[in-house]
């Protein structure tokens, strides 16, 4: 009878979740965005999707294997990776080029930290640096949802496939310098929230991601300090921009509707392994994830700059985190 | 009035609460076994040396252990018997700890009823002095009986440096599982609350409160009836608090009713309050107005498949076997045995081990219960969610110690705060990759303790 009873530190008992139902969390949080670029960009989206998520979970399975450890695809980590990484290609993009982007997310933005907790920058977005720093063409190509208005501007078409177009963002970028007018960008607007626009996979309908977001925070996968940190810094910066010279900036809605901002502050900022732990941490890491990419839109040479602003912050975690020292409750001690 | 008050503290979880198992069943009498083993080391505080030597005759209350340091209490025989040893036995927290060994004398009844009925709202407490009070709570043996068991005297001792500002009652019971205290204070109203009023004129303050968890209504219901006929009505406040784990903790109790934080290292009387569990309140009851020691508790045999859960007045020294028979034994479903309740309670491998002072529950979980919290589920790495930093109550970084420990690194692990670490479980029940977060601080902690020689290897 003794040897069948267990003994352990307390608790005994504990919350019924996992970092599986957490990723998993994050993954029905991702459905909406998904079901749009299905409406949008058919069969395209399913290719991409499939591509990323298979190269990062083969990546991760062989890599596991090589250091013959256990195997971790079943926390569904390397999954969420991957369909990050895929709602972030140019819906044109080969499917080579999203497995090529998969396998270098997973086998050097993450296993060659040790795997899962370990990285420093976000897999997904070091994926996509890589794609974008090698094949600086394919990753700027944005067609056009099926669905579109064909009366919005276009691009004449650079390929047979489907008609491409510049992105908001990028018209957005022309209206600061000039060469395009500020109310073709305006008329934008609407579009960004339901996604009728050229951009990437998962980041065009404002309204999935949100819905998406919303989910994950009553879910409580994430906690709001990050989205709203991000968001607001984002907004007051454009909304500076916009007072300053109203002719050339795009207002802050706008800025915060089209482009990647919102899958940005719900699902790629969020990463809990790259970013800080603590809540005053949450919303610093925020708020220059926020500006930077408010920086890069308006001053900067590309037209976005999620990835980039994602990057640079999550280089900045170990810092912050040294930063925000915790007091604890009844005061420092003596030790 | 319930639904006006949510008092809290910041943090912490909301385990299922399991109560239901045990709430409705009335304290019952609980005869000795054929062996009852009373441990010289039941509290905080120099160990106790045997007064009665092998083959001894002792009588229920008589004392059997006493230190004479001022922080201790003397332990008694809980029945009339022989001593039959002094001997190591298995204690839940030490691993070993000398007790008496007393075998009941088989022609007693040493079987001991509660007397609640000789409490009334009549109750004065002025017939008795503070330091006559004081003398005879020390003469019991009363310790704090939620679970720390600092010895109650020390506690109550008037400092004029700092007097003591609020006499703070906990009726808690945080604890999934355990509804001793909640039993206690529904069926013992009025014993708790002359232990309370005794309690306030030995500590010399005449400011209370009674902290109850707002899930008990039926002990905030009974608690305010009792305080509204009572002599010192005006100085009572029930003060219902959320429910939220863990809420009896006395730090966060503190927060709760009087809004202020006890100095990390620091006692609560250094900011001039006193915290009493409500059992121990009516242990101090029973030692004032009727000389009797502390030789019983109520224990909550409490679990999901055990055939007869309940409450039970339990001499102390009494096996968690002899409990565990009485109320069913155990069946095959039963995977873990827990002197205490699932978050903060001791797994014991050896069922021979007695019950303390501080022992409320017996608690007995199944496979089920424990296979979905941490038995035999994997360990992931840590995805720094900081899920353990927002229900930590005590506002430290667990996940940061932890590794800290993990990997050998004590200092890093105080000068993130070790020390301030409660051992209250949180952020092993929150954590999602199920790193036992709790078990690695309380390590560091002993091996911290250690190395300053503060300790025993």
């Amino acid at each position: 009878m003794l040897e069948r009873i267990t003994v352990s530190p307390a608790p005994h008992v504990s919350k019924a979740h996992s970092t599986r139902s957490i990723m998993l969390d994050v993954l029905i949080g991702l459905a909406p965005a998904m079901v749009m670029a299905v409406v949008y960009f058919r069969m395209r989206a399913v290719l991409l999707v499939a591509a990323c998520v298979v190269a990062c979970a083969a990546t991760e399975w062989v890599c596991n294997a090589i250091r013959r450890k256990a195997q971790s695809i079943d926390d569904l980590s390397a999954v969420v990776t991957g369909v990050i990484l895929a709602f972030s290609l140019p819906p044109a993009a080969p499917v080579w080029l999203a497995a090529l982007g998969g396998v270098f997310a997973i086998a050097i933005g993450k296993m060659v930290y040790g795997g899962l907790g370990g990285n420093t920058f976000n897999p997904a977005m070091v994926g996509r640096a890589f794609l974008t720093v090698s094949f600086g063409m394919l990753m700027t190509t944005w067609t056009v949802p099926a669905t579109i208005d064909p009366s919005m501007p276009t691009i004449a078409p650079t390929n047979t496939e489907a008609l491409t177009q510049a992105t908001p963002l990028a018209w957005s970028k022309e209206a600061i310098k000039g060469k395009a007018d500020a109310e073709v960008v305006r008329k934008q607007l609407p579009a960004a929230i339901t996604g009728q626009i050229g951009g990437c996979l998962g980041e065009t309908s404002a309204l999935a991601l949100l819905i998406g977001g919303v989910y994950l925070l009553v879910r409580k996968t994430i906690t709001y300090h990050i989205p709203a940190a991000v968001l607001l810094a984002a907004a007051i910066l454009a909304a500076v921009g916009y007072l300053i010279k109203p002719g050339a900036y795009v207002p802050p809605i706008f800025h915060v509707a089209s482009g990647a901002l919102l899958f940005g502050a719900f699902f790629i900022a969020t990463d809990p392994v790259t970013a800080p732990l603590t809540t005053k941490g949450m919303w610093i890491f925020g708020a220059g994830v926020g500006a930077l990419v408010m920086l890069i839109r308006i001053a900067g040479e590309l037209p976005e700059g999620v990835m980039y602003a994602v990057l640079l912050m999550n280089g900045l975690t170990p810092l912050i985190d040294r930063f925000c020292k915790l007091v604890p409750v009844g005061g420092k001690t003596n030790a | 009035m319930i639904s006006k008050a949510r008092a809290t503290f910041p943090g912490g979880v909301h385990p299922q609460e399991n109560k239901r198992f045990t709430e409705g069943r009335p304290i019952e009498p609980f005869a000795a076994g054929k062996q009852i083993a009373v441990i010289l080391s039941q509290h905080i505080g120099a160990i106790c040396k045997p007064t009665v030597a092998k083959r001894d005759k002792v009588q229920a209350g008589q004392v059997v252990g006493r230190a004479e340091a001022f922080v201790s209490a003397p332990v008694h025989s809980p029945v009339n018997g022989t001593v039959k040893d002094i001997a190591l036995q298995s204690h839940p927290v030490l691993g070993r700890a000398m007790a008496v060994i007393i075998e009941p004398d088989p022609e007693a009844e040493n079987i001991k009823r509660p007397c609640p009925e000789r409490f009334g709202p009549d109750f004065d407490a002025s017939a008795w002095s503070p330091e006559a009070i004081r003398d005879a709570i020390q003469e019991a043996g009363i310790v704090g009986m939620g679970g720390a068991g600092f010895p109650t005297r020390v506690k109550l001792e008037p400092n004029p440096q700092k007097p003591k500002e609020v006499v703070i009652i906990n009726g808690c019971e945080c604890e999934p599982f355990i509804t001793c205290d909640y039993r206690v204070m529904i069926e013992w109203t009025h014993q708790v609350l002359a232990g309370v009023q005794l309690a306030a004129r030995a500590a010399e303050c005449s400011n209370i409160k009674i902290g109850i968890e707002d899930n008990k209504p039926e002990a905030i219901r009974a608690m305010n009836a009792a305080v509204k006929e009572c002599r010192e009505a005006k100085n009572i406040t029930v003060v219902p608090v959320k429910t939220k784990y863990p809420q009896g903790g006395e730090r966060q109790l503190i927060k709760a009713v009087w809004g202020k934080d006890v100095p990390v290292g620091g006692i609560p009387p250094m900011i001039g309050v006193v915290v009493l569990n409500v059992a121990t309140c009516a242990a101090i009851a029973e030692a004032v107005v009727c000389g009797s020691a502390l030789t019983h508790r109520v224990v909550t045999v409490g679990g999901s498949s055990i055939a007869r859960p309940g409450n039970y007045y339990v001499p102390i020294g009494t096996t968690v076997a002899d409990l565990i028979e009485h109320c069913g034994g155990l069946d095959d479903k039963i995977a873990k045995v827990v002197l205490g309740g699932p978050m903060m309670g001791f797994a014991i491998a050896d069922l021979s081990t007695p019950i303390t002072k501080t022992g409320g529950a017996v608690t007995l979980l199944t496979k089920e219960e424990i296979t979905r919290a941490k038995y035999d589920r994997r360990q992931t790495p840590c995805i720094r969610c900081g899920r353990c930093l927002q229900v930590c109550p005590a506002g430290i970084n667990p996940t940061k110690i932890a590794h800290a420990v993990k990997h050998g690194m004590l200092d890093v692990a105080e000068r993130h705060h070790m020390n301030a670490c409660i051992e209250c479980g949180c952020c092993s029940y929150i954590c999602p990759a199920n790193i036992e977060l709790t078990g690695y601080i309380k390590t560091g902690k002993i091996l911290t303790a250690r190395a300053k020689k503060l300790m025993p290897q």
